[in-house]
């Protein structure tokens, strides 16, 4: 099979049908204002005319998933004991995502560091992670909150995708990426592609040039370690942070959960749930000491784990995709680009002021 | 312009005994500004003025207590500090007020609708009755009403309630369509079915990040909120409409009689629920029983913080 | 990793018994139901369980038995939140969700012939026991023994039943202090640090190890560094609130480290590298 195939757009429709017939398709669609992804609809085409509102992170990484069943019953040979019985429930099925942007898809690409890693194999991401397949959109143009060439990527980047679908004249060149991929690339909707390589390579040169230079993120690991007690510069990076969600649920590679049980009279459920480390709630114990009281160290902590600790820990990746969901959802226009220069601004001048300190 | 240079001396001369002023500068788009807080005179030459100055600083307010603060404030804003005076939740004295005329703010969630995604957008500008966008494909005239947030639209209080340092000339109520009233009318015609049906298809995608609730200037309890406690244990963390709607019926319960409708919620909204209309729809019920609107007399009682034995609009016995 | 292929799933437990340490610490004594589970069980002291009382969900605390003595496993609960009060609802037969072991142990290996000194304070006890327990198990592994064991009062001193014991033994040196004179009480009077002074245990070649409210550790560091420990001669065990403890939820980490898997002991050496989030 070839590894690129034209894809037109006339077609397309089409081939979500039959890529629906066999998996569970998940698509970009519009809701209200928001573009957010769901469950395919043949009766309405995805919307795809920007990236999505929210990314595909649910698809693999729920918002709310059930990781086990209790039921409380008695005990009949003693019936002043209550016996629980206990149920696994693993996530099933195969998936099909249609329509993120490489930002979005290369997001899960963090998650398998942690979540699918020798030390750790957390069986619920790694079971959706398997079974689903990601038909990622390469962008024509950058908007002004993008910057995936900051954290090392572009508009093209396939990692994380099986296929990568490049715009072309009247359609879109199909990358086959993954052998998976591959496969979803037989079905004679598709025509060989091979003379559109040339305007598909064209078109990933001219959205990489829409994007301003890169911002150097090198010093950025140390340079958050360098002002994690210079509580005046995080009180001040944080102060029109209103703490809400926004950009943790928004964002591709955020991936704080809590797990609580919920109690329906004798049964219940065990639920997985994101979680928001800009919340007051999420850390503090129960003697009523919290670690992070303040959105300042909330702040401090989101910015230092995607550009510092995930960095450390995983061979200098970043743990951010620069898809700019963060900035644009902000209901207060927090810019983390801004804070991570600062931040870097910050460990300089004050590296040089100790330096010429110790001439002094 | 010159009221908000006026306005920008004012503040410089009031920053040596305040801790900071907060206000707007330019934010990372041309469409929306963001929350500004000068501390020095510098930071004051960020401020700016206008149309995209769509944040209500008075969210901030309840955070800060025991700091000496300076707030920017447009009309409606004033009205949210007022409602917070009138509940005691800040202390007058701790806070110096700075106010322009405002003329209104944009909503960016229409304009969204007009030139799509918000990141293409390199340029905004407003003359008289027309708000020009420039993206990569040019530029878009769109006519004010259609860009407006809808209270801009109606406005009755284009000018600060209360003030300390009031510059320019004041402006009379805007005098138009008031489009949230047409929504919630359009609400309450529906059949119950039909309304639960809008709320389900709406709040299905609440993605509960509660930005509606921390943009809310009036929503006070924040870092002990019911939403995410477990005693008492009110919402479970299951993600159903059924937990999503009963947290905005929670909210808007809480903000009956103390909403002032800046739309805050709504805008806040990621994924752009209107939920605005519930807190509408709670305000008009107190407006019909109490004849109260929240924060436009720092001197009156809140409707919900007091009682009469025999409440006028309240027919407790003649049935 | 020794628990269940899937690291989420408790092993269903029974409770096999109860002591009411204090009027808010209670000792469960658990055992997992299945029995090759339970043969099969191996951890190291110093590691930590998630215990789940079904319906009010999951807390972290210390095995405080030692791996030398496997018929139970046995868990110190303060009552402070949700989980911790329902599950000094439990009693003996009762369910209880186990997943243990989980994070880092007492370096137990590179203390052998060195000297130990204990100091613990209030549920901060519970660590300390199974290593102490542990070492007592292996004395002649070990120099000196010494315990000092603190409380508000004798009424808040947990593992009453064993003090005698641990007070007539001639291998161990235990000195019990309460905060303020009490009626009967025929121990030390004074707070830990202050007693720690006058024990004076000798710096050279000994371990220091100790749990307690954090108040009592950052004095107690003082008196340490005062009797001439060297950091990497401090041994403690850090407390977070933690969901997962397997590294990932995102609640427990201080900087790149993570207390659940990192942790939760620290020398203080290591724990003066971590950025100020304590």
């Amino acid at each position: 099979m070839e590894s690129s195939m034209y894809l037109p757009e006339a077609s397309l429709d089409a081939w979500l049908a039959e890529l629906a017939s066999s998996h569970e398709l998940i698509v970009p669609r519009r809701e209200g204002d928001a573009i957010v992804f769901g469950p395919y609809d043949p009766s309405v085409s995805p919307d795809i005319s920007r990236d999505a509102t929210a990314p595909p992170k649910s698809s693999v990484f729920p918002a709310c998933e059930e990781i086990m069943r209790y039921t409380s019953v008695k005990d009949t040979d003693d019936l002043s004991k209550t016996l629980v019985h206990m149920e696994e429930v693993m996530p099933s099925g195969s998936r099909v995502v249609f329509g993120a942007r490489p930002c979005g898809t290369r997001g899960f690409t963090v998650y398998d560091r942690v979540f699918d890693a020798p030390a750790m194999h957390d069986p619920y991401y790694v079971a959706r992670r398997q079974s689903t397949l990601f038909v990622t959109l390469a962008c024509s143009e950058a908007g002004s909150a993008c910057f995936c060439h900051w954290v090392g990527s572009g508009p093209a980047d396939a990692s994380g995708s099986d296929v990568l679908l490049v715009p072309v004249k009247g359609g879109w060149l199909a990358e086959g990426v993954s052998d998976k991929g591959r496969e979803l690339l037989s079905s004679p909707l598709l025509t060989p592609g091979e003379k559109y390589a040339g305007e598909a390579k064209a078109a990933k040169a001219k959205a990489m040039e829409s994007l301003d230079s890169a911002a150097d993120l090198k010093p950025a690991p140390e340079a958050l370690l360098a002002v994690f007690d210079d509580m005046e510069f995080w009180n001040r990076m944080s102060a029109k942070c209103i703490s809400c969600g926004a950009c943790t649920y928004l964002c591709p590679t955020c991936y704080c959960f809590n797990i609580t049980d919920e109690n329906k009279g004798m049964e219940g459920s065990r639920l997985r749930t994101w979680d928001n480390c800009m919340s007051f709630q999420f850390t503090l114990e129960a003697s009523g000491h919290n670690p992070r009281p303040t959105k300042a160290h909330r702040l401090k902590n989101r910015v230092g784990h995607k550009f510092s600790y995930y960095p450390g820990l995983h061979g200098g990746a970043i743990a951010c995709c620069g898809c700019g969901r963060c900035i644009k959802s902000c209901p207060a226009g927090v810019d983390i680009r801004q804070i991570v220069l600062a931040a870097m601004d910050r460990a300089k001048a004050s590296r040089q002021g100790n330096t010429t300190g110790e001439h002094a | 312009m010159q009221p908000l240079e006026d306005l920008k001396a004012a503040i410089k001369e009031a920053l040596p005994g305040l801790d900071f002023v907060i206000g707007w500068e330019n934010g990372w788009n041309p469409l929306l500004a963001t929350p500004l807080f000068m501390y020095s005179p510098e930071d004051v030459d960020k401020l700016t003025w206008g149309p995209f100055n769509v944040n209500n600083p008075a969210t901030y307010l309840s955070g800060l207590k025991g700091k000496k603060i300076g707030v920017v404030v447009k009309g409606c804003d004033s009205r949210s500090v007022v409602q917070l005076l009138q509940e005691k939740l800040i202390r007058r004295e701790d806070l110096t007020l700075f106010g322009m005329p405002c003329t209104g703010v944009v909503d960016a969630t229409k304009i969204a609708r007009k030139v799509g995604d918000l990141g293409m957008i390199s340029g905004a500008k407003r003359t008289n009755g027309t708000l020009s966008v420039t993206t990569h494909e040019g530029s878009v005239d769109i006519p004010w009403e259609e860009a407006a947030a809808d209270k801009c639209l109606s406005c009755q209080y284009p000018n600060a309630i209360i003030s300390d340092h009031f510059k320019g000339d004041p402006l009379p109520p805007t005098l138009g369509r008031d489009p949230a009233a047409e929504q919630l009318a359009a609400l309450e015609a529906l059949a119950p079915a039909e309304l639960f049906a809008h709320w389900k298809d709406a709040m299905d995608r609440c993605i509960r990040c509660y930005a509606c609730r921390n943009a809310c200037p009036m929503c006070v309890c924040r870092d002990h909120c019911i939403a995410q406690t477990r005693d008492p244990h009110w919402l479970s963390q299951d993600d159903t409409v059924k937990e999503k709607l009963m947290f905005q019926m929670i909210h808007s319960l809480h903000l009956a009689g103390r909403c002032t409708e800046c739309g805050e919620c709504q805008r806040a909204c990621p994924v752009d629920i209107p939920i605005l209309a519930l807190r509408r729809k709670l305000n008009s019920v107190v407006k019909n029983l109490f004849d109260y609107q929240a924060g436009v007399d720092p001197s009156a009682v809140p409707p919900l913080f007091t009682f009469q034995v025999e409440e006028a609009k309240i027919n407790e016995r003649g049935w | 990793m020794s628990c269940s292929v899937n690291p989420y799933l408790p092993d269903m437990a029974t409770v096999l018994e109860t002591v009411q340490e204090t009027p808010n610490i209670k000792t469960f004594r658990v055992r997992l139901d299945n029995p090759d589970r339970m043969a099969a069980f191996t951890f190291q002291p110093g590691q930590v369980g998630q215990l789940t009382s079904f319906g009010a969900g999951e807390s972290t605390f210390v095995i405080n038995s030692p791996p030398t003595r496997m018929d139970y496993l046995q868990f110190s609960v303060m009552r402070a939140g949700e989980v911790t009060s329902s599950l000094h609802g439990l009693k003996a037969g009762d369910k209880v969700g186990v997943r243990a072991p989980l994070g880092n142990h007492f370096p137990y290996e590179s203390m052998k012939g060195k000297d130990v000194v204990f100091i613990g304070g209030g549920i901060g006890m519970a660590p300390l026991r199974t290593l102490l327990l542990f070492m007592l198990d292996n004395r002649k592994d070990y120099g000196s023994i010494s315990l000092l064991y603190g409380a508000r009062s004798p009424e808040d001193m947990a593992f009453r039943g064993e003090l005698p014991e641990w007070l007539s033994r001639s291998d161990l040196n235990t000195v019990l202090t309460i905060d303020r004179e009490a009626p009967g009480w025929e121990h030390r009077v004074g707070l830990i640090p202050n007693v720690l002074r006058e024990m004076a245990p000798k710096a050279e070649n000994c371990v220091a190890i100790t749990c307690g409210p954090p108040i009592m550790i950052k004095f107690t560091l003082q008196a340490l560094k005062e009797l001439g420990f060297a950091d990497d001669q401090i041994v403690t065990t850090l407390e977070k609130r933690m969901k997962c403890g397997v590294g990932l939820c995102g609640r427990c980490n201080i900087g790149g480290k993570y207390v659940c898997v990192d942790g939760p002991v620290f020398t203080y050496a290591q724990l003066k590298e971590l950025p100020n989030e304590l």
